[in-house]
C-alpha cells in the first residue's frame, strides 16, 4: 500500500472498509482531529476518512455528530463538538435537505441569500483558531422549467447554483473557511449517477456508496494540504511528455508540437502546467538528454509555452532517473512525498516506484491527448492557500539555483556568505504577513522545532497577545528577494523567554539567517534580565534536521522523552554569540 | 440461479461485511443472529449483494426483507 496520500489510486468502498479496518494506529506519525458534521448520515463515511489519511501517515481522530444537527453542535458552546476542540470541522450539508427547506419556503427570493447567512453565521460561531471545510451542494437534476430553468431566479436550479457562488464568495472573505466543491465531484462523476435516491430515503446517505470514497478523498486531500502535506514540485520529463518525439533524433523541427496533430495535446499540457507553476508549484526537468539538446526547444521552438525561466531546475543527462531525482530532492530542499514524477515511460516510471517509494508517481495513458485528464484525476494539486508568495516562489527557487553556482567561485563559506549582500529584517507579526505566515506554517515540515500548525484567526490572535512575541523574519540578497522565510513565536515571562514555535523555510539553509535571529533573542533575554531562554524540540517523521537544533547553540538538555521529544534551556550569561554576514539588518519588536 | 449457489455466494459476502470468516448463512439467519450485522454494515451488505450478482434493489424490496431466505429469494428472481 503507498504512504502517500496521491499514491494510492485504490478508492474502492469495500476495499477502504477492509483497510480501515485494520490501520495500524500507533505507526502514524501525526494525528489530527477532524469534526465531521452533516445534514446526512456519516457512519459510513468515517473509515473511509481514517483509512485515506492513514495513507498519509496521519491519525484521524475524529468526532462525529449525530445526524443532521449542524446547529446544536455548532451553535451550542457546550456541545460536544466544542468539547472535542477539533482543529477541522467539516460542514457537509444535503441537497436534499435543502430541497425540503426550499419547497417549504414562503420566499424564494431571499431563499439562496438566506442559506448562505445561515452558514456564515454557523462559522462565525466557531473558534477562530478552527479550519472549516465547507461542503456545497449538489445541483439536483430535476428542472421543474427545462432548459428555461436559469433563467428564473427563484427556481431550483437557479438557487442552489446562487447558494454555492454565495458560499464560495463568503469563504474568499473569511480567513479560516476552506470549501469541499461536492458539486464539481458528483458533476465528474455525473450527477445522475452520484446521486441514489433510494439509499437517500432508506440510510440518508448523500449519494452512491460507491462514490461516497471521493468525498472522503476530497476531504481528507483539504486537510492533508492544511497540513502542508501537498506537492510542491513537478518533476517532467521532456521526450514525448512535453513534446511528441525525441529532440536528440528528430531535431528542432521535427518534434510534434503546434497546431497540428498530436502537437495540439502537447501544447494544451504545457499550458496546464505553466498555470500550475504560475499558482506555485515548481517545475522542474529530469531527462535522459544532452543539456544542449533538451534545451533547444525552451529556447527556440515557436510553440513551446514552457520557457527556460518556467523551470526552477533543470537536469539532463544519462544518469538514471532517480538519481536525478535525488540530486532535484537535494537542491530544492523539500520531501521526495512533495515531489511529483511525470513521464511517459513506464520504465522510468517503474524505476523511480522502486528506488524512491515516497515520491509520487502517476500513471500517464499512451495518448498525449489524456496526459492533463490522467493528472487531474490522480488528485495531485490541492492546496490550502494561495499568496502573493505562491506567484513567486518557482522564481525564487530559480534564483536559488544560481546562488548555488556563485558559491563553487569561493574557497570560504564566510567570504560567499558576505558577498551576498545579505539583508535581514525581524518584526513582529504584522496584519497583512497573516497569509504568509498560516502558508509557511503549514509548509515548513524540516527546519520545524514544533510543527505548530495555526490557522489565520490563531496568529491574528497572537498579535494582540500581550505575553507574546510573534517574529516575522524576511530576508534579501543581491541575487533577489526571499520574501518572509522564518516564524519565532516567542512566549515571554518575567523569568524565561520561551521559544514556542521556531520555523524556517529550507531555502534559506546555511544563510546564518538562525545565527542572527538567536543572537537577537539572546540580546532580548538579557534586557529583560530573564534568568534563561527554553526551548522544545517535538520530533516528527520529517524534522531530523534540527534534532540537535539546541544543542549547537549550547543549550542544557533538561529533558528528553521515550518518543524523542526534548526539552532545552540556556541562561543568557552562558550564550556565545554567532558571528553574522548580514550587509543590512533592522530589528524592530 | 440456484438457491444453494446464492446462498454460497451470500455466505462469502457475509464473510466479508461482517468480517468473519466462520460465518455460515442459512435461510432462516436474521440480524439478530449475527452480532454486527447493524443498520450501518445492513447497508454496506446491500451494495455488496448489489455488486456480486448486478442488481438494483428498490426501498421496498430492502424494508420488507425479513431474514436471509427473503435476500436468497430476491436475489433469485432479480438475477434470473
Amino acid at each position: 500500500m503507498s504512504k502517500t496520500p496521491h499514491g494510492g489510486t485504490g478508492l474502492d468502498y469495500f476495499a477502504l472498509v477492509e483497510e480501515a479496518r485494520r490501520l495500524p494506529g500507533a505507526a502514524l506519525d501525526r494525528t489530527v482531529r477532524l469534526a465531521v458534521v452533516a445534514e446526512f448520515s456519516t457512519p459510513h463515511l468515517l473509515p473511509l476518512l481514517r483509512a485515506l489519511a492513514a495513507r498519509a501517515g496521519v491519525l484521524l481522530e475524529i468526532y462525529q455528530a449525530d445526524y443532521d444537527s449542524i446547529e446544536a453542535e455548532i451553535l451550542d458552546a457546550s456541545s460536544g463538538l466544542h468539547a472535542f476542540a477539533p482543529r477541522y470541522v467539516a460542514v457537509l450539508p444535503a441537497a436534499e435537505k435543502l430541497k425540503t427547506r426550499f419547497y417549504r419556503a414562503e420566499n424564494r427570493q431571499d431563499f439562496a441569500a438566506q442559506m448562505v447567512a445561515r452558514f456564515t453565521w454557523l462559522w462565525a460561531a466557531m473558534n477562530s483558531g478552527v479550519t472549516i471545510i465547507q461542503g456545497n451542494f449538489v445541483q439536483p437534476s430535476e428542472r421543474a422549467f427545462g432548459h428555461f430553468e436559469l433563467k428564473v431566479p427563484e427556481s431550483m436550479g437557479a438557487v442552489v447554483a446562487a447558494v454555492n457562488a454565495g458560499l464560495a464568495a463568503a469563504a474568499r472573505a473569511a480567513n479560516n473557511v476552506l470549501l469541499c466543491d461536492v458539486d464539481h465531484i458528483a458533476a465528474e462523476i455525473g450527477r445522475a449517477s452520484w446521486a441514489d435516491e433510494a439509499l437517500w430515503s432508506l440510510a440518508k446517505l448523500p449519494c452512491r456508496l460507491d462514490h461516497l470514497p471521493l468525498l472522503a478523498q476530497a476531504v481528507v486531500g483539504i486537510v492533508l494540504a492544511a497540513e502542508g502535506r501537498m506537492i510542491k514540485c513537478l518533476a517532467l520529463d521532456l521526450d514525448n511528455t512535453l513534446w511528441g518525439g525525441v529532440i536528440g533524433d528528430d531535431g528542432l523541427a521535427g518534434i510534434a508540437l503546434g497546431e497540428f496533430d498530436e502537437g495540439e495535446a502537447f501544447v494544451a499540457f504545457q499550458h496546464f502546467l505553466k498555470d500550475l507553476k504560475n499558482r506555485g508549484i515548481i517545475l522542474a526537468v529530469v531527462s535522459k538528454n544532452d543539456m544542449a539538446n533538451a534545451r533547444l526547444p525552451f529556447q527556440k521552438h515557436p510553440h513551446m509555452v514552457l520557457r527556460e525561466d518556467d523551470v526552477a531546475v533543470f537536469i539532463a543527462n544519462w544518469d538514471n532517473k532517480a538519481d536525478n531525482l535525488r540530486r532535484l530532492q537535494a537542491t530544492l530542499n523539500i520531501g521526495f512525498d512533495a515531489i511529483a514524477f511525470i513521464d511517459d515511460n513506464p520504465f522510468e516510471r517503474d524505476l523511480v516506484r522502486q528506488f524512491l517509494p515516497d515520491v509520487v508517481v502517476p500513471e500517464l495513458p499512451e495518448d498525449p491527448a489524456l496526459y492533463i485528464r490522467a493528472l487531474n484525476a490522480a488528485h495531485l494539486f490541492e492546496t490550502a492557500s494561495y499568496s502573493q508568495a505562491d506567484r513567486e516562489r518557482p522564481k525564487q527557487y530559480r534564483v536559488e539555483a544560481q546562488r548555488e553556482l556563485a558559491k563553487v567561485a569561493f574557497t570560504n563559506i564566510e567570504d560567499y556568505l558576505a558577498s551576498l549582500g545579505m539583508k535581514i529584517a525581524v518584526e513582529r507579526f504584522t496584519p497583512f504577513q497573516v497569509p504568509r505566515i498560516v502558508q509557511l506554517m503549514q509548509r515548513s515540515n524540516q527546519f520545524n522545532l514544533t510543527t505548530q500548525r495555526l490557522g489565520a484567526g490563531a496568529v491574528a490572535a497572537l498579535m494582540h497577545d500581550a505575553k507574546c512575541l510573534p517574529l516575522t523574519v524576511t530576508l534579501s540578497d543581491k541575487f533577489g528577494d526571499y520574501g518572509l522565510i522564518s516564524v519565532v513565536i516567542l512566549r515571554l515571562s518575567e523569568a524565561e523567554i520561551e521559544i514556542e514555535s521556531y520555523l524556517m523555510s529550507c531555502r534559506v539553509l546555511k544563510r546564518g539567517v538562525e545565527d542572527f535571529v538567536m543572537n537577537e533573542i539572546f540580546t532580548l533575554a538579557a534586557a529583560r534580565g530573564a534568568k534563561r531562554v527554553v526551548g522544545r524540540y517535538l520530533k516528527t517523521a520529517k524534522n531530523a534536521m534540527v534534532e540537535n537544533f539546541y544543542q549547537n547553540f549550547g543549550f542544557q538538555k533538561d529533558y528528553e522523552w521515550s518518543n524523542g521529544d526534548s526539552t532545552w534551556s540556556l541562561a543568557p550569561a552562558a550564550y556565545a554569540p554567532r558571528p553574522v554576514f548580514m550587509a543590512d539588518s533592522r530589528v524592530t519588536f | 440461479m440456484q438457491q444453494d449457489e446464492i446462498l454460497a455466494r451470500l455466505t462469502e459476502i457475509f464473510r466479508k461485511t461482517f468480517d468473519d470468516d466462520r460465518l455460515t448463512v442459512t435461510h432462516d439467519m436474521t440480524a439478530a443472529d449475527v452480532e454486527a450485522w447493524d443498520s450501518l454494515s445492513h447497508i454496506n451488505l446491500i451494495l455488496a449483494v448489489e455488486r456480486a450478482f448486478e442488481i438494483r434493489l428498490t426501498t421496498r424490496e430492502v424494508r420488507a426483507m425479513k431474514n436471509v431466505g427473503d435476500f436468497v429469494g430476491l436475489i433469485a428472481k432479480k438475477a434470473a
